[in-house]
C-alpha cells in the first residue's frame, strides 16, 4: 500500500516534470515567433518597399541620431544644411558605388555636415566623418584611396591636402572635407575645421600602425604607405598588406609586406600567390632558395617571399637590380625588427 | 470510486493531451519550416499593371552613329559632335518634348565632375528648344537628396535659366516594370512617369572611374531610372548596367569626358581625381560610346563586362571603330 503510493507520488511527480518540459517548450516555440515576428522585412515578402523607402531614400538622412559637427563651423560661414547620418545599410545613399570600399573595412557610421560661406553661396565645403572602428580601417581606406602629388600635412600623422579639399586620419576616424572650388579662403577655413576636430572630437590620434615601422626609412616615398585589407594586387590571398613605394634614382619600387596569424599560414599564403601570379601569365624564374620566388610577370619582376609569420616582397618592378636592393633592405629590417623572424 | 478513477484519467488524459498538442505544434512548426518560402508572395503589381519605357530611338543612318570632338568647351564640342551626327534636328522634331537624363547622382560642385556639367546641360536645352521642341524636362533620381543634387551641382539652375523644367523623383512617378528575359528587372519600380509622354530621350553622363563597376558611363546613367533599394544590383553591377541599357532605347547619349575621373569614383572629391582629356563623345549606340571612352579610362573593353554582355544582347556594339566615328577637333583659339 505504501509501496503503491509512493509510485503514484513518483508518477505524480514525473508528470509534472514533463508538463513543465512541455509548456517551457510553447513558451519557446512562442518566444520565437515573437521575437522573429518583430524582425519584420516587408522586401521579402514582396511589399513594395520602394514607394515606402523613397522617401527616406530621397532624404538619404537617418535623423533619430545627430552629432554636433555644427560646432566645427569655421569662421565666417553657416551650415548649408542639416547634418546627416549614414550607416552600414545606407551608406550607398551618399556614396553609391564607393560604399563598397568602406565597408569592406569595418565601416561603422559617415557623419556629415555642409559650411557656406557667409558672403559668397559658390564657396562651400562638405564635411564627412567616417567612423572606420579603428585606426587600422581608417588608414586604409585613406590610403587606398589618397591622391598623388598632393601636399602632406607634416601636423598629423596622415593627412593631405589638394587643392580644393583635406584629408586626414584622426584616431579611428577617416575625415574629408571637400570644397566646391579652388579657393585659399576655403582651405583656411577647412583648416579651422581641422583645428576644432582635433581638439574637440575625442580620438586616439597618436594611435601607430605598428606594421608601417618594418618598412626600411631610406629612399622611402613619404606617404606612399597603403594598407590594403583585402585582395591586395587582385589576388584574394593576400589580406592585411601594406606596401610601401621607393624611389631610386628615376626607378619606382614598390615593397609589400602582410603578416599572418601564423609562420603556417604564411607559407600557404606565400604559395597560392606564387601560384596565382604563375596562372596569370608570370614566368618562373630560377631560385635557389626555397623561401623566395622570383617571377616575369609581362616584363616586370615579382619577388614573393615568406620569413616567419612575414609573406612580403616586390612588387612589379621594372628594375631587377634596384628590386633587389630594396627586397635586402626589406629583409634586414625585419630582422632587425622582429625577433620572431630572427628565431626562425 | 468512479470520481477516483475519472480523476487519475483526467490528470493522465490532460498530460497525453498535453503532450499530443505539443508534439502536433512541434509537427507544424518542422512542416512550416520545410514548407517556408524566403521569397514570399510576388509582389502586388499585376502583370498586366506593368509598365514599359517607350523606344525612344531614331532611325540609324550609316557613319552618324557616333560622333568623338576634341576641344575644352563643352558648349562647343557638344554642338559639334551633334552636328557631324545630322544636327539636332534628326534627334528632336518640331512640337516634340524631350526628356534630358542627365548624371545627377550626387549632391556635388561641378567641378569635381562627380555629375554632369551644368554647361553642357543647358547647352543641350538649348539645342532642343532650337530644333522645335515644345517642352524639355530635365530629370534624375538621384543617390543623395535630389533637390540638393540638383542645386549644388548647379544644374537646375542652369537649366531652368534655359528654359528647361526640372522634375523632381516623387513616390507617385514610380511604376514596376519587367525587363523581358531579364535576371534583376524584374517587376521592380523604375522612375517612370515623366517619360510616359515624351517624345525624345536623351542621355547625358560624364566619364568616371567607379569603384564597383570599373567605368560609370553613358550606360550606368540610366541607373538613375531605378527606384527601390537598388543598391541590392551592386552586387551583380555588370548585369544590371547591360540590362539598363537594353530597358533603356534613347534617341541619343552625350559622354563628357572633358575632364576624366580617373580614381576615387564615382564621388571623387577631388580636382586631382581628375585628367584633363578634352573630349565628348555623341552618339545613338550607348555601347559603342562606352567601348570608346573607357579608353579615356586607360581601360580596354574586356575590363568592363557589362560592355560584352551589353553587345551580347544587342544594345549596341564594342567595336566602335566598325561604325566609323565621326571626329572632329575644336582648337581652343577657337573658343
Amino acid at each position: 500500500m505504501g509501496s503503491n503510493r509512493h509510485r503514484v507520488r513518483q508518477k505524480a511527480g514525473l508528470e509534472s516534470v514533463v508538463s513543465i518540459c512541455i509548456l517551457a517548450i510553447l513558451f519557446l516555440i512562442g518566444l520565437g515567433v515573437f521575437v522573429k515576428q518583430s524582425d519584420y522585412d516587408m522586401s521579402r515578402f514582396g511589399i513594395d518597399t520602394a514607394s515606402i523607402e523613397l522617401s527616406s531614400q530621397q532624404s538619404g538622412l537617418i535623423r533619430e541620431k545627430k552629432p554636433d559637427l555644427v560646432s566645427l563651423r569655421p569662421a565666417g560661414f553657416k551650415t548649408l544644411s542639416e547634418a546627416e547620418i549614414y550607416n552600414p545599410e545606407n551608406l550607398y545613399e551618399k556614396i553609391n558605388g564607393k560604399a563598397p570600399l568602406y565597408l569592406e573595412s569595418s565601416f561603422v557610421e559617415l557623419f556629415t555636415q555642409r559650411f557656406v560661406n557667409n558672403e559668397d553661396e559658390n564657396l562651400w565645403m562638405e564635411l564627412f566623418v567616417y567612423d572606420m572602428a579603428t585606426t587600422r580601417n581608417a588608414f586604409s581606406v585613406y590610403s587606398v584611396q589618397k591622391r598623388d602629388e598632393v601636399e602632406l600635412l607634416p601636423s598629423m600623422q596622415f593627412a593631405y591636402k589638394t587643392s580644393n579639399g583635406l584629408y586626414f586620419v584622426h584616431g579611428k576616424y577617416y575625415v574629408e572635407l571637400v570644397g566646391s572650388a579652388e579657393s585659399a579662403e576655403l582651405l583656411q577655413a577647412m583648416g579651422q575645421v581641422v583645428d576644432k576636430i582635433s581638439s574637440t572630437l575625442p580620438a586616439d590620434k597618436d594611435a601607430k600602425i605598428d606594421k608601417l615601422a618594418l618598412f626600411p626609412e631610406e629612399d622611402l616615398v613619404l606617404g606612399s604607405t597603403k594598407l590594403y585589407l583585402a585582395n591586395a594586387f587582385g589576388f584574394g590571398g593576400l589580406t592585411d598588406t601594406f606596401i610601401a613605394r621607393y624611389k631610386l634614382g628615376d626607378e619606382i619600387i614598390t615593397a609589400f609586406l602582410s603578416k599572418k596569424d601564423s609562420a603556417a599560414e604564411a607559407i600557404t599564403v606565400f604559395e597560392n600567390y606564387y601560384k596565382f601570379l604563375l596562372d596569370n601569365g608570370g614566368k618562373e624564374l630560377p631560385t635557389t632558395n626555397p623561401k623566395i620566388r622570383f617571377v616575369d610577370f609581362y616584363g616586370t619582376l615579382e619577388i614573393v617571399s615568406v620569413a616567419g609569420p612575414f609573406v612580403f616582397g616586390i612588387h612589379e618592378a621594372e628594375n631587377p637590380q634596384l628590386a633587389a636592393e630594396v627586397q635586402k633592405r626589406l629583409i634586414n629590417k625585419l630582422f632587425e625588427s622582429t625577433k620572431t623572424l630572427q628565431n626562425d | 470510486m468512479t470520481e477516483q478513477r475519472n480523476y487519475d484519467l483526467g490528470r493522465r488524459e490532460f498530460l497525453s493531451r498535453l503532450s499530443k498538442t505539443g508534439i502536433a505544434i512541434a509537427g507544424c512548426g518542422v512542416a512550416a519550416y520545410l514548407l517556408y518560402d524566403p521569397k514570399g508572395p510576388r509582389p502586388g503589381v499585376k502583370a498586366e499593371d506593368l509598365v514599359t519605357l517607350a523606344d525612344f530611338s531614331v532611325p540609324q543612318k550609316d557613319g552618324q552613329t557616333i560622333s568623338i570632338v576634341q576641344g575644352p568647351d563643352r558648349v562647343k564640342t557638344v554642338d559639334k559632335a551633334i552636328e557631324l551626327l545630322g544636327g539636332i534636328e534628326r534627334f528632336v522634331k518640331k512640337g516634340e518634348t524631350v526628356a534630358i537624363k542627365p548624371n545627377v547622382a550626387f549632391a556635388s560642385p561641378p567641378m569635381l565632375g562627380a555629375t554632369a556639367h551644368p554647361e553642357l546641360v543647358a547647352e543641350v536645352v538649348r539645342l532642343c528648344y532650337k530644333a522645335g521642341a515644345k517642352h524639355v524636362i530635365v530629370t534624375d533620381n538621384p543617390i543623395n537628396d535630389p533637390a540638393s543634387c540638383f542645386t549644388l551641382s548647379g544644374i537646375g539652375r542652369a537649366v531652368s535659366q534655359a528654359g528647361a523644367k526640372v522634375v523632381l523623383p516623387k513616390d507617385h512617378l514610380f511604376k514596376h516594370t519587367t525587363l523581358a528575359g531579364g535576371k534583376l528587372i524584374k517587376n521592380w519600380p523604375i522612375f517612370f512617369e515623366p517619360f510616359k509622354e515624351i517624345d525624345k530621350l536623351i542621355g547625358i553622363a560624364p566619364l568616371k572611374h567607379h569603384h564597383r563597376a570599373g567605368a560609370s558611363m553613358t550606360m550606368k546613367n540610366w541607373y538613375g531610372l531605378l527606384g527601390g533599394r537598388r543598391n541590392v544590383f551592386h552586387q551583380d553591377i555588370n548585369t544590371i548596367i547591360a540590362e539598363l541599357a537594353i530597358m533603356v532605347k534613347p534617341t541619343l547619349v552625350i559622354l563628357d569626358a572633358t575632364y576624366v575621373m580617373m580614381t576615387n569614383g564615382p564621388t571623387g572629391g577631388s580636382v586631382s581625381d581628375l585628367k584633363q582629356a578634352n573630349t565628348l563623345i555623341a552618339s545613338t549606340d550607348c555601347v559603342a560610346a562606352d567601348s570608346y571612352g573607357c579608353s579615356l579610362l586607360e581601360l580596354t573593353v574586356s575590363d568592363l563586362p557589362y560592355l560584352a554582355k551589353a553587345e551580347k544582347a544587342g544594345a549596341g556594339t564594342t567595336d566602335y571603330q566598325s561604325l566609323k566615328p565621326k571626329l572632329a577637333v575644336i582648337q581652343e583659339s577657337q573658343r
